[in-house]
């Protein structure tokens, strides 16, 4: 029974050479909320976003999940512990159906060794249709089903994108963090994205999600933090985020983007 | 399709009942090289990859059945499957220190591979038999001709690794394996790290060409320093590249019926022989990013 845990940066620190990129950055994403990260172009999003799933490891601060330190783990081994994320580009394997990517979602879940991989064995089937039925309702959830069997280069990107979304969560992980979901998405898809991350929500699920479209952000989201130039600036509820003075100047002032 | 394919089985159950003789022999070298053809393409489709060193490993296959026989006197039958792990290991021990190696670096470091073959088979002169090699005389089915049961035992292994890679397309690992080569950041965001992808399809690819080195030292029943050169490896990859990568059984006789049958055929011509392998092999530098030729392909799968 997964215990609900947060997912804790403690004054990360990254720099690539002497470009400092998040200086000092804290935050704590709470199970059971969802959680929006926004920022201008720039402000250093994806690399926190990179710091958290083990792409990039920061030179200072800490990161913890479930009380367990994740300093030094690569992106596999925080997989492992339940942590689950989508990228911003699309990242579908062209030689994969679209089920078939999700199914790769499940890697970590699936059993079957080396000789069950080249011969069809009793165990074999039996595991592939209970992946393939959770892959299908995954699919199922984000409405997508229809194209279940299609390869990615058949259809729009805005359905890559739902389909990426469902390899995320195919395998129940503890934490999903999403690279700007709702990317390349028209105005129905992002209706449906949203009631499909709504309905994910469970108690023990943190849920992070780094978007630009603010309605998105605004309706989902419980939580909001943001970032510019690799500094906190700003955290609050929703309501708290629209009313603080920085964000407005960010947003509407002569940088505003999007 | 279907009809082809009962076609394509029909005319290969039955060859040896037309062919004989030296043909019937040809054919017979044509299915072992197009297992190692296909073991070459394996590691090209999931891995993403091109080895010039694969005519290491089917040597090892070779003297692996070749030295049983004349130390334990075991048959190929024997030989086979401890050539399939010698194989599996000797791929190992390589891809494991050259796991972060890729593309043209990768290839280089298979080059090695290629150079060392030679000097480690007459080196140890005293089990491999030195430059002349040693003979391989076991039946596997007793009481049938040497020429048709060498024919069937090859057709039945590559059939049967034909069907085994079908399989394997849809299994969690080959999927994975797929996944990590396509996309290498997504796949660990999913768990699969990312030098066990690259260790485990270099040492199945290693596996499958020792296989089809077993076969190939049963089907011409002699081993030399001769028949494996630094240039096996590379006629290897002419023929995965001449069958596009390609892991069916179609694909698999195309390129090992190309460098069986034109070096055989063309012997007269001489020097047309590698003017035909060079065409083949500037495709390869072509495609060598790519590692891939089914982008160029209408429909582009499969």
């Amino acid at each position: 029974m997964p215990v609900a845990q947060p997912l804790v940066a403690d004054k990360v620190s990254l720099a690539f050479g002497g470009l400092q990129v998040l200086t000092d950055v804290s935050m704590t994403l709470q199970p059971g909320i969802v959680t929006g990260l926004i920022g201008p172009n720039g402000a250093g999003k994806t690399s926190l976003f990179n710091c958290l799933t083990g792409l990039y490891h920061s030179q200072r601060g800490d990161i913890s999940f479930a009380g367990k330190a994740l300093q030094g783990l690569g992106p596999a081994e925080r997989a492992a512990l339940g942590i689950a994320r989508s990228f911003q580009n699309l990242a579908l394997c062209p030689d994969l159906t679209v089920l078939e990517n999700v199914l790769v979602g499940l890697t970590l879940t699936r059993r079957g060794g080396w000789f069950s991989a080249f011969v069809p064995t009793a165990g074999r089937r039996a595991e592939q249709a209970e992946s393939g039925r959770r892959a299908m309702a995954a699919l199922t959830e984000l409405g997508i089903a229809a194209s279940a069997h299609q390869m990615p280069s058949e259809l729009p990107p805005g359905t890559l994108r739902l389909a990426e979304i469902a390899r995320a969560i195919v395998s129940e992980p503890n934490a999903i963090l999403l690279d700007e979901p709702a990317a390349g998405l028209n105005a129905v898809e992002t209706q449906d994205l949203m009631c499909a991350l709504q309905r994910l929500m469970r108690p023990d699920l943190v849920l992070l999600i780094v978007e630009h479209d603010m309605d998105l952000i605004m309706q989902l989201c419980q939580h909001i933090y943001v970032l510019n130039f690799g500094k906190m600036i700003a955290s609050g509820t929703p309501d708290e985020i629209r009313a603080h003075p920085d964000v407005i100047s960010i947003y509407l002032g002569d940088d505003a983007d999007d | 399709m279907r009809f082809g394919f009962v076609a394509l089985a029909a005319v290969l159950m039955l060859a040896p009942l037309i062919a004989g003789g030296f043909l019937l022999y040809s054919l017979s070298l044509c299915l072992a090289n197009a297992l190692a053809v296909l073991s070459v393409s394996v590691l090209v489709r999931y891995g993403g990859e091109v080895s010039i060193g694969h005519g290491f490993f089917v040597a090892v296959g070779a003297y692996t059945v070749a030295i049983m026989e004349h130390q334990l006197g075991l048959s190929v039958l024997a030989g086979a499957p401890v050539a399939v792990v010698l194989g599996g290991i000797a791929g190992f021990v390589f891809a494991f220190p050259s796991r972060r190696l890729s593309g043209i670096y990768f290839a280089v470091a298979t080059m090695a591979l290629a150079l060392a073959l030679p000097e480690i088979l007459i080196g140890f002169e005293k089990i491999t038999g030195g430059f002349e090699g040693l003979y391989i005389a076991l039946d596997l089915i007793p009481g049938v001709s040497k020429a048709v049961q060498r024919y069937y035992v090859d057709l039945a292994v590559l059939g049967l690794a034909c069907l085994a890679l079908a399989q394997f397309r849809h299994s969690r690992q080959g999927m994975a394996l797929l996944m990590a080569r396509a996309q290498p950041r997504a796949a660990e965001a999913m768990g699969i790290t990312i030098s066990w992808a690259r260790i485990s399809i270099f040492t199945l690819s290693a596996a499958l060409a020792s296989l089809a080195g077993a076969l190939l030292g049963f089907s011409s029943s002699t081993v030399s320093p001769n028949s494996f050169t630094f240039w096996t490896g590379v006629f290897l990859l002419v023929g995965s590249v001449v069958s596009l990568n390609g892991l069916s059984l179609p694909a698999a006789l195309v390129g090992g019926a190309f460098i069986t049958l034109v070096p055989t055929y063309l012997a007269q011509a001489g020097d047309w022989v590698p003017i035909l392998y060079g065409i083949a092999l500037i495709a390869v530098t072509l495609i060598a990013n790519a590692g891939d030729l089914r982008r160029f392909l209408p429909g582009g799968r499969r």
